[in-house]
């Protein structure tokens, strides 16, 4: 499945090495992402700095209008429309990513979070010594376990909130289709106020996975130079030989 | 009286109390407006009042501050009165009833037989079930005996006020008494949960003209309210809520909005999360309520309200063991220790790159790269 293009770029620099040396690397260029994927993740990446912003505000509104008539305005209006709008964006931005989980290439699927296998628990604790050695150790061409971990976490952390906040939109329409479908989720949270208060802490959690990854990525993309951060818009990286590709279905 | 082949029905009873049938039927409409019913229905009600026997109703009294009876009797329309004298026999009311100690729970006794299956049991308060009930004692029973027995022979069972419906204050942390509301102790009955501390009268009233009339249970929402008070939010049919869309909010209770009347939002107001109809049918005859009297709503009748406070703060405090927190400043604490462990990263990958530059002269050098050209050593 994975595109295998032997390159001719010139070799790359490991971390911590003078210039003069010359390392065989990065020989291969796999096409990874696929157009989905990196759709998908550029929504994200525009959806939650716009729902996390807005979703702020409606909890603590930390500015006013200019002074004047109620009818002239509609700052926390509009606050809520955009959040809801984004809201349904990134909810179907994730729902596209899962649909390609089951029919996208072998790495749409790497880094599935086996948390019933205890290998998948040495691979993520493995990664983390990874990082913490500061030094190469075998890069997965797809997600390494510790990545596949975390985004289990931020779809689980989204679908979290889709739950919650949709059953909280649905409050506003009483036997409505969202009061009807998630209405039910809303008592087993013992009550709207801390479904609010639930909805809110969550989106911190999200903003932390976000952190990380971000942070993460660089580092990952300039410690092994497997061009990490360009894949996610051109869709290739780089391997070596000794990397860990994605060969079989889910891995 | 004339002598009745049936149980006498509403209708029957007012005529004994000279009720004629003009104001019988002015009673009947007022009543169906209350209960939100069109006038189409009014036919309808007023043959129920008429043929329908009357059913006796025994309120039972818990742990509880009567905040609900006293609600209950302030009642406009329908005229509470009508509603205790006329509509509902109310044959146990320790509270109201003239009669006291034995005489009383004979009397629930009776009911009890006489009407086995057919009297509404009408709850105010909740039961302690902690050290067998003994936090809260009626006649020498524990409550808890009393509920468990009355409820079982009782068509169906009315939880007034948040304290049957959802515990209110006597089940807030730490809930020493092990107050538990009434639908967690009766499983095997039809509960209408009519929360609020305490409840509109309006409400209560209306609650029980419906079930008296139709003789069934009204429409009830997931957490067994009825869906024709307790569907919407306060804040949905608030008169403050063109403040909220505007973004016009009261900053401190002295300050110009609040002068105005803006939003209470900022101010702690829990009508965006609670589920009554204050906002449309307030309080006192209609002349007001909490947030058009400049306080904010505290959710009353909603369930864990005493737990979800500070009642002035918007979003709660949440116990982190040891602290006291917000969801913001909990998100805030983990982002600034997010961005300390990545810095301290950063900081040691640079470190560690200085370090192996100011150590390495460049002879040794070659035998680093045959290490790390090698694939076999790179820990797969």
């Amino acid at each position: 499945m994975a595109m295998l293009i032997e390159t001719k770029t010139p070799p790359l620099k490991p971390l911590g090495k003078k210039e003069t040396e010359v390392i065989p690397q990065a020989t291969k260029r796999h096409y990874v992402w696929q157009v989905p994927i990196r759709l998908t993740h550029w929504v994200n990446a525009l959806a939650i700095p716009v729902l996390f912003f807005t979703g702020l505000f409606i909890a603590t509104p930390f500015f006013s209008p200019t002074p004047g008539e109620a009818f002239e305005r509609f700052t926390m209006g509009h606050m809520r429309e955009f959040h809801f709008i984004f809201g349904y964006v990134l909810l179907l931005s994730i729902a596209v990513r899962v649909y390609w989980f089951f029919v996208g290439n072998n790495y749409a699927r790497s880094g599935f979070p086996f948390f019933w296998k205890p290998s998948w628990y040495k691979a993520v604790i493995h990664q983390m010594i990874e990082y913490m050695h500061l030094e190469r150790g075998y890069v997965n061409i797809g997600h390494n376990s510790l990545a596949g971990c975390s985004y289990a976490g931020f779809f689980a952390l989204c679908g979290f909130e889709g739950v919650t906040g949709l059953a909280l939109l649905g409050e506003g329409n009483p036997g409505g289709f969202w009061d009807r479908v998630l209405g039910w989720t809303t008592p087993l949270l013992g009550g709207s106020f801390r479904v609010h208060m639930w909805h809110h802490l969550a989106a911190w959690f999200i903003i932390l996975i976000a952190m990380f990854h971000i942070y993460i990525v660089l580092y990952d993309s300039h410690l092994y130079k497997d061009g990490l951060v360009d894949s996610i818009i051109s869709g290739e990286k780089h391997s070596i030989e000794g990397d860990k590709d994605a060969n079989t279905w889910i891995s | 009286m004339e002598v009745l082949e049936r149980k006498p029905s509403t209708y029957d009873i007012l005529r004994a109390h000279g009720v004629d049938r003009r104001t019988f039927l002015k009673f009947c409409t007022q009543s169906a407006a209350a209960i939100g019913l069109t006038s189409a229905m009014v036919p309808q009600l007023v043959a129920a009042m008429e043929k329908k026997p009357r059913i006796p109703v025994i309120w039972l009294h818990g742990l509880e501050c009567t905040c609900c009876s006293e609600s209950f009797i302030r009642s406009s329309h329908p005229i509470a009165q009508d509603i205790v004298l006329n509509l509902i026999s109310l044959d146990y009311d320790d509270t109201l009833q003239a009669a006291a100690g034995f005489q009383v729970e004979e009397i629930r006794k009776k009911v009890m037989k006489d009407y086995k299956g057919e009297y509404i049991l009408a709850v105010e308060g909740n039961a302690a079930t902690n050290d067998n009930g003994v936090y809260c004692t009626i006649g020498g029973e524990s409550f808890t005996n009393i509920l468990l027995e009355t409820a079982k022979d009782a068509k169906a069972i009315v939880a007034w006020g948040s304290c049957a419906s959802n515990g209110c204050v006597q089940a807030a942390k730490p809930n020493p008494t092990g107050a538990k509301p009434v639908y967690k102790l009766i499983t095997d009955k039809p509960v209408i949960n009519v929360p609020g501390c305490p409840p509109i009268a309006e409400v209560m009233t209306g609650v029980l003209t419906y079930l008296l009339t139709f003789g069934e249970l009204p429409e009830l929402d997931r957490q067994g309210r009825p869906k024709m008070f307790y569907a919407q939010r306060i804040h949905d049919k608030c008169y403050r809520r063109a403040f909220f869309d505007a973004g016009m909010f009261v900053e401190a209770w002295d300050d110009e909005g609040a002068k105005k009347g803006w939003c209470l939002y900022k101010m702690g107001c829990r009508g965006p999360s609670t589920f009554n109809s204050c906002s449309t049918t307030k309080w006192n005859c209609g002349v007001s309520f909490p947030i058009q009297s400049g306080h904010g709503c505290i959710g009353c009748s909603e369930e864990n309200f005493w737990d979800n406070g500070p009642f002035y703060q918007r979003l709660s405090n949440i116990p982190v063991p040891g602290i006291e927190s917000t969801p913001d400043s909990i998100g805030k604490t983990l982002t600034v220790l997010s961005a300390a462990g990545i810095g301290a990263h950063l900081v040691s990958v640079v470190a560690r790159k200085g370090v192996r530059n100011l150590t390495s002269n460049p002879e040794p050098e070659k035998s680093e790269p045959a290490e790390n050209q090698n694939p076999e050593n790179r820990g797969n």
